[in-house]
């Protein structure tokens, strides 16, 4: 299996998990699937490294002894858009908001199967490494998205996106008026080949409106269909 | 309790009204017999007096005539008294228009006649008056003094208002006092009722205030003593019982992080059972499996402490029912038969539930009913929504079928799956969050049906499909909110 897709096949994964078998099967399955692993076992080792070597995507466990994996993230948020995957244990709504509030693109829940794991680091990485396939520029009512230099503003201010919130404009505004599943938006942000958590698709809905909607619970560029997904108003 | 206000006051009154009674009419009719005895004596004393000397003194020659010469009755009339003389020749002399002897009745005056001096009450000319009768010795004509009555009666009416009113003011005061009486000597038991209504609506802290040394004061106190072991004994339940739960919680949650790297490295030797040796190739099989056996008994143990530490949140949106049924069916029980409605059915509901109940109930049947035909069906009936899970089973003995839904609870002892024995428990508390209830029934033809139903809640069926919902409040907000689009 390892480096089927074959782009990132040497990419430097750090893992910060510190429950010691846990960590060392998840560095042998990311090492079988032939990436170049670092592990670390707390927040400081973790942002220690992180400051020292880069790295491709960062593995991040949320409970995690002296600095906290939310913490960590926000730490590495102020600096870099490396993909950050969470490791929770629990699948709470609100872990999953926690998470992405503090700049987690996507997350894996515990117990995972190795496998799982793999598909889930390719897809993140594929994501982070995918040039645009064109330079457009697009629109949706006072947003202006510069689609190859990756940014957009409102009435010429720039909104600061994240990787993902970035993602999900582009692609409500590529198909504006044309209704996305939650399904459909899973497979095409965050490269679920299967069925996904639909929920991580409402938070980062929830989190693009409260960045680019005047207000954000009366949307008016991306709105809800009931029982179907969400599309950008035409 | 009102019964025995209502029944001391009417004694206390009662017993006011009967001394009253007797205290007034025994005063009254003893005061009536003096006043008038004490009249009669003096005007019969009187009358024997004048009859024996004041008359004979003055009036001798025995005629009409003489009497009026005599002036005698100026005397009389000088002292309040009229008087009339009957000299026997239907001519009587009367001091006074409206009097007559003929007025008076006829014993009184035989007996004058006859020579004794006699009393007669009457009313003459309008008036109460006592009259006494007396013949002037030896043969002389009848005197009759006419004495007024009228001021003694009407003192005596006086008395007896004033008796009546008394009375009334008495019994007055005996209800109102009575009812003070009735008040004090209920408000213990009044304060004990109240006090155990708060326990019985939950309020273990209730007590009644001790506020005497007599038997109302040790009942309260046996009461509060009562309230106090009451109130330990469930609070030591209740400590049991959350230290119970918290134990599972801490348990399952202890064995969360060797599970995970369980699972992970039994995914790992997944991928190369092929290259074990014959003897640790099935041994590998065996652990892979039981992982998974582990995983799902220890999910289920935190799903349930969940439920018991009353976390859970409801996340309500519009979810297609046909669409998550075919979804579930088909990760679970893909050869389940999935039946639906002609039109899409959708509907409020927070759908990981909805999926989690569905699951478990394909989980069950695939259990308990292995290879057998398997049903989902959807129904719309009025106010509520139906989802059946039917399987061609054994189906469950009649005895043992409300029990299923208990947790670890296991229909057919003999049979050891690979479910944790919480899944019906764990569906039946999810429908009762989501407001609806679960009901286990076997089929006529053979085979255990399971039925899910759900309330209504803002049901669409199919043509409001593309209705925009603004101002959703989804993800980690909990209910849908729906506005008029």
């Amino acid at each position: 299996m390892a480096g089927a897709r074959g782009r990132p096949l040497d990419a430097r994964i750090l893992i910060v998990e510190d429950d010691p078998s846990i960590r060392e099967v998840t560095a042998i399955g990311l090492r079988g699937a032939g990436f170049t692993v670092s592990t670390a076992s707390d927040g400081r080792e973790a942002l220690d490294r992180f400051h020292a070597e880069p790295f491709d995507l960062i593995m991040l466990d949320v409970m995690l002894p002296i600095v906290d994996g939310l913490e960590v993230s926000r730490e590495i948020r102020r600096t870099s858009t490396v993909p950050v995957v969470m490791l929770t244990a629990r699948s709470d709504t609100i872990d999953v908001v926690v998470g992405l509030e503090a700049g987690a693109d996507d997350y894996v829940k515990k117990p995972f199967e190795v496998p799982e794991l793999v598909a889930r680091v390719r897809a993140a990485l594929r994501r982070a490494g995918r040039q645009p396939d064109d330079a457009a520029s697009l629109h949706l009512g006072p947003m202006a998205i510069d689609v190859g230099g990756r940014t957009a503003s409102r009435d010429g201010r720039d909104v600061p996106l994240t990787r993902t919130e970035f993602d999900l404009l582009v692609e409500l505004a590529r198909h504006a008026g044309q209704v996305l599943t939650r399904d459909v938006l899973l497979d095409r942000i965050w490269g679920y080949d299967y069925l996904g958590d639909s929920r991580l698709v409402d938070v980062a809905i929830q989190r693009l409106r409260a960045k680019i909607e005047t207000d954000p619970a009366n949307p008016e560029l991306v709105l809800t269909v009931r029982g179907a997904g969400y599309k950008a108003a035409r | 309790m009102r019964g025995v206000r209502a029944r001391l006051t009417l004694t206390i009154v009662a017993l006011v009204v009967l001394t009253a009674a007797i205290l007034g009419i025994g005063a009254y009719t003893f005061v009536d017999s003096r006043i008038h005895q004490g009249a009669l004596d003096d005007a019969v004393l009187q009358a024997r007096f004048d009859l024996a000397a004041t008359i004979p003194d003055r009036f001798t020659d025995r005629t009409r005539e003489a009497f009026i010469e005599s002036r005698l009755a100026d005397t009389f009339k000088g002292r309040g008294i009229d008087v009339m003389v009957d000299f026997g020749d239907g001519d009587p002399f009367r001091s006074k228009a409206g009097l007559d002897p003929e007025l008076l009745s006829a014993s009184l005056r035989d007996s004058v006649a006859a020579g004794q001096l006699a009393y007669e009450r009457t009313t003459l000319a309008g008036e109460r008056v006592l009259v006494v009768g007396g013949k002037l010795p030896p043969d002389g004509p009848s005197f009759y003094f006419v004495h007024p009555a009228g001021t003694l009666e009407a003192t005596l009416d006086q008395l007896r208002l004033a008796l009546t009113v008394g009375a009334a003011a008495l019994i007055v005061l005996a209800i109102l006092a009575s009812r003070l009486v009735a008040r004090g000597v209920l408000a213990p038991v009044d304060a004990g009722s109240r006090a155990a209504e708060r326990i019985e609506r939950g309020d273990l802290s209730a007590r009644v205030p001790v506020t005497s040394g007599d038997e109302f004061g040790a009942w309260a106190e046996r009461f509060n003593r009562m309230a106090a072991a009451l109130e330990e004994t469930i609070a030591r339940l209740r400590a049991a019982q959350a230290q119970n739960r918290q134990f599972v919680a801490d348990v399952s949650h202890e064995l969360r992080t060797p599970l995970a790297a369980l699972v992970a490295e039994a995914s790992l030797l997944r991928g190369d059972l092929d290259s074990l040796p014959e003897g640790s190739r099935r041994g590998g099989e065996l652990l892979i499996a039981d992982v998974g056996r582990l995983r799902t008994l220890v999910d289920d143990l935190m799903e349930v402490s969940r439920f018991d530490a009353e976390a859970e949140e409801i996340a309500s949106q519009p979810v297609d029912l046909g669409r998550l049924l075919t979804a579930v069916s088909t990760g679970r029980l893909p050869e389940a038969r999935v039946v639906l409605p002609a039109e899409s059915v959708i509907v409020d509901t927070d759908s990981r539930r909805l999926e989690r109940i569905v699951g478990n109930l394909l989980d069950n049947a695939r259990e308990h009913a292995p290879g057998a035909p398997v049903e989902v069906t959807l129904a719309v009936a009025s106010g509520a929504i139906s989802i059946a899970v039917e399987d061609r089973g054994p189906g469950v003995d009649p005895a043992r079928l409300e029990r299923i839904f208990e947790r670890f609870y296991k229909a057919d002892p003999s049979r050891h799956g690979g479910s944790s024995g919480l899944g019906l428990a764990i569906a039946a508390e999810h429908a009762a969050l989501l407001g609806g209830t679960l009901t286990a029934t076997n089929r006529a033809g053979g085979g255990l049906r399971i039925e899910l139903r759900l309330p209504v809640t803002g049901s669409l069926l199919d043509g409001d499909a593309t209705a925009i919902g603004r101002g959703d409040g989804e993800g980690r907000s909990t209910f849908h909110q729906e506005s008029p689009t």
